[in-house]
């Protein structure tokens, strides 16, 4: 078979000694990242993006995967045993969890979040296995109009629906767009909103975006709004589970992955559908008993479930990124900013061009999952110690990755002002709820998208028809269409 | 409280406005070749600034009549706004970024980076009390900081061969 040849080789390549410690490395910053509350993966991989400048291109993907994932693992420590929710793909787990640690039960919920999320991220990762391939192979057929409207979609989906609010989300998208739009057009070489700045030709870096309205932004908020507000901890115990448990998660964790699974390979984003959905079927499902732990004591399935569905989530939206250059959410999109300073373009082409990158990455993924069990199941003890790191030098401490990585990027003191002006920004978003996702997946898919549409008008000769013409170009538009009205719909009923 | 969250938002739709007029002003100067495709350079620039101006007159509406739409409740959000924002920390830290911006290059990343890390330390410690600082803490900071930035310099300039600034030319420091 040509796929597990390949996927061989990807082992031989991953399974070199300095491969694994770089794999390593990765998953125990990616848990420390997840456990710590104000820095996420997308935040930290966009730190250590200058890292692109110097180690090769396979080691540091195999790296920035690690911490991808790491932060899966570890945010659901945070999430059952701090009673603050960290990001939002840990919201639900947090609902359960935190009361099944309040009754004495948070050894049992760490090991259900843990083993489930090593369960579905296995089986998720079989999945990209089998079917990126296939989708690279279709996707060579796929012309211009198709990836703008596949494009289109990734950014409606982003913006309009995963928010609380559309208008608000459009102005995060618009924002990211518009920040896209700095430096050199692509197709003419004409410079547009550089304001005459040399340093703004080459555009403005996905480092500091990134890093400004997460880490920075996280910091000044912190400073200006929680001051006075203290979190409190819940005991850990120990960590088993009893047979009872794993009877009532196994079926959780299947469930969850079969959710979380397809929602990563659409161009449509987020977490947060699939692990609310899984919450809610785990919920429906439970009898008796069970049923009545739900909300009380808290039960094992609505943290079983959940977390499989996060990670399966998490694990096969890399089919979207490898296969079509299109990431659907913060932490892809920069993995796609990673890939692009390499001078790689995620697409189709990726299979054929990077072979042994590409199932260096995928193999690395197996191996990721099975030292994360290790590291997150044993050991986690070790990462809960990292709670008690006072929040004055958390975020003082933030600040100073911050400065490596928007610094040592392009060497320029003018960048760290624009760091602070993109962490102000960040915070008046913050402040009003205005979702950060579109900014940034605006920022890096804007360009793209724009080559996409010129290059289709370019095709249909200056006629815009030239997307209702070709068949699967007009259906994605129905998707995008239908994506926009059906909420709404929804809502109206509801 | 003088100021309320009507004009808070109203502010906030005024500045989506005025980045509008901003990409609607660098637009103008962009040329419009076109080529084959019929729209040239200069197309989502246009697109962008009117969306932006669109989406302001929405976010306006929205604030004017009963505030912005499903905003998350307060008491429901993982931080409550129950105390006054801390505005002196918030100056804190803010100098310890700017200060670090302005000194990276002539003190290097290690002492830039410390005097950052003590000042927003300091920030956050006030936001958090509110009382005054010991001598004691600040110094605590300081070493802390120094701890922190020194590794982290070698790690990515050794290690990495990242280029960080230091305070010699041998680039010890």
């Amino acid at each position: 078979m040509d796929v597990l040849n390949q996927l061989m080789q990807g082992f031989a390549t991953a399974g070199t000694p300095i491969n694994l410690l770089w794999a390593f490395v990765g998953c125990a910053l990616g848990t420390a990242v997840g456990v710590l509350p104000g820095i996420g993966p997308a935040t930290a991989v966009a730190m250590l993006l200058p890292i692109t400048s110097q180690v090769d291109a396979t080691a540091s993907m195999i790296f920035f995967a690690g911490i991808y994932y790491g932060a899966m693992y570890g945010g659901s420590t945070t999430s059952i045993l701090l009673n603050t929710p960290g990001e939002t793909a840990s919201m639900v787990t947090a609902m359960e969890g935190n009361k099944m640690a309040k009754s004495g039960r948070a050894g049992a919920a760490l090991a259900t979040a843990a083993i489930g999320s090593f369960l579905a991220g296995t089986i998720a990762t079989i999945m990209v296995t089998l079917f990126a391939p296939l989708v690279a192979e279709y996707a060579v057929r796929l012309g211009p109009p198709e990836y703008f409207c596949l494009m289109l979609l990734a950014l409606t989906t982003v913006s309009a629906v995963l928010g609380q609010s559309t208008v608000r989300g459009l102005a995060a998208l618009f924002v990211g767009l518009a920040i896209g739009l700095i430096g050199m057009d692509q197709i003419t070489g004409q410079a547009r909103y550089t304001g005459g700045v040399p340093e703004l030709l080459d555009g403005v870096e996905i480092v500091l975006v990134a890093v400004g309205l997460f880490a920075v932004a996280e910091a000044l908020h912190a400073v200006l709004f929680e001051g006075a507000s203290t979190e409190s901890q819940n005991k850990l115990s120990r960590v088993r589970m009893t047979g009872s448990d794993w009877r009532r998660s196994l079926p959780a964790w299947l469930r969850g992955t079969a959710i979380g699974a397809p929602f990563g390979c659409i161009p449509a984003g987020g977490t947060e559908i699939p692990t609310f959905l899984s919450y809610a079927v785990e919920k429906k499902l439970a009898r008796g008993e069970n049923l009545a732990e739900f909300g009380q004591q808290g039960a094992i399935e609505g943290v079983a479930g959940p977390e499989a569905a996060n990670n399966a989530t998490v694990t096969t939206a890399l089919i979207p990124l490898l296969t079509l250059g299109i990431p659907v959410s913060n932490t892809t999109a920069i993995l796609l900013g990673a890939f692009q300073n390499y001078g790689i373009q995620p697409g189709p082409q990726l299979f054929t061009t990077s072979a042994s990158l590409v199932w260096a990455l995928i193999a690395s993924l197996y191996i990721g999952n099975v030292m994360l069990l290790v590291l997150n199941l044993p050991l986690v003890g070790l990462w809960v110690k990292l709670l008690k790191v006072p929040k004055a030098q958390l975020y003082a401490g933030i600040l100073i990755f911050a400065t490596v990585g928007a610094y040592g990027m392009r060497q320029s003191a003018f960048d760290l002002v624009l760091l602070y002006a993109i962490g102000v920004l960040g915070l008046v978003m913050r402040r009003f709820d205005f979702p950060t996702a579109p900014v940034v997946v605006g920022m890096i898919l804007g360009p793209l998208a724009e080559a996409q549409l010129r290059n289709a008008l370019s095709i249909g000769e200056g006629k815009w028809t030239v997307f209702l013409e070709r068949p699967m170009s007009l259906g994605l538009l129905g998707v995008v269409l239908a994506v926009l009205v059906l909420p709404r719909v929804f809502k109206k009923r509801g | 409280m003088l100021i309320t969250d009507k004009t808070r938002q109203s502010a906030v739709a005024l500045a989506v406005l005025a980045i509008a007029g901003v990409m609607m002003l660098g637009a103008a100067e962009i040329s419009s070749e076109a080529g084959y495709a019929g729209i040239g350079p200069n197309f989502l620039p246009w697109l962008v600034a009117v969306g932006l101006a669109v989406v302001a007159a929405f976010l306006w509406f929205e604030a004017r009549s009963g505030g912005f739409r499903d905003m998350p409740d307060a008491s429901a959000s993982d931080a409550p706004l129950a105390s006054a924002p801390c505005w002196r920390g918030f100056a804190w830290m803010s100098g310890a970024l700017l200060l670090n911006a302005a000194l990276i290059t002539t003190i290097g990343f290690i002492l830039s980076c410390t005097l950052c890390f003590a000042c927003a330390a300091h920030g956050l410690r006030q936001a958090q009390s509110g009382s005054a600082q010991t001598l004691r803490s600040w110094l605590t900071d300081l070493v802390i900081g120094l701890l922190i930035a020194a590794p982290v310099f070698w790690m990515f300039t050794k290690f990495l061969a990242i280029n960080l600034p230091g305070l010699t030319q041998s680039g010890w420091l």
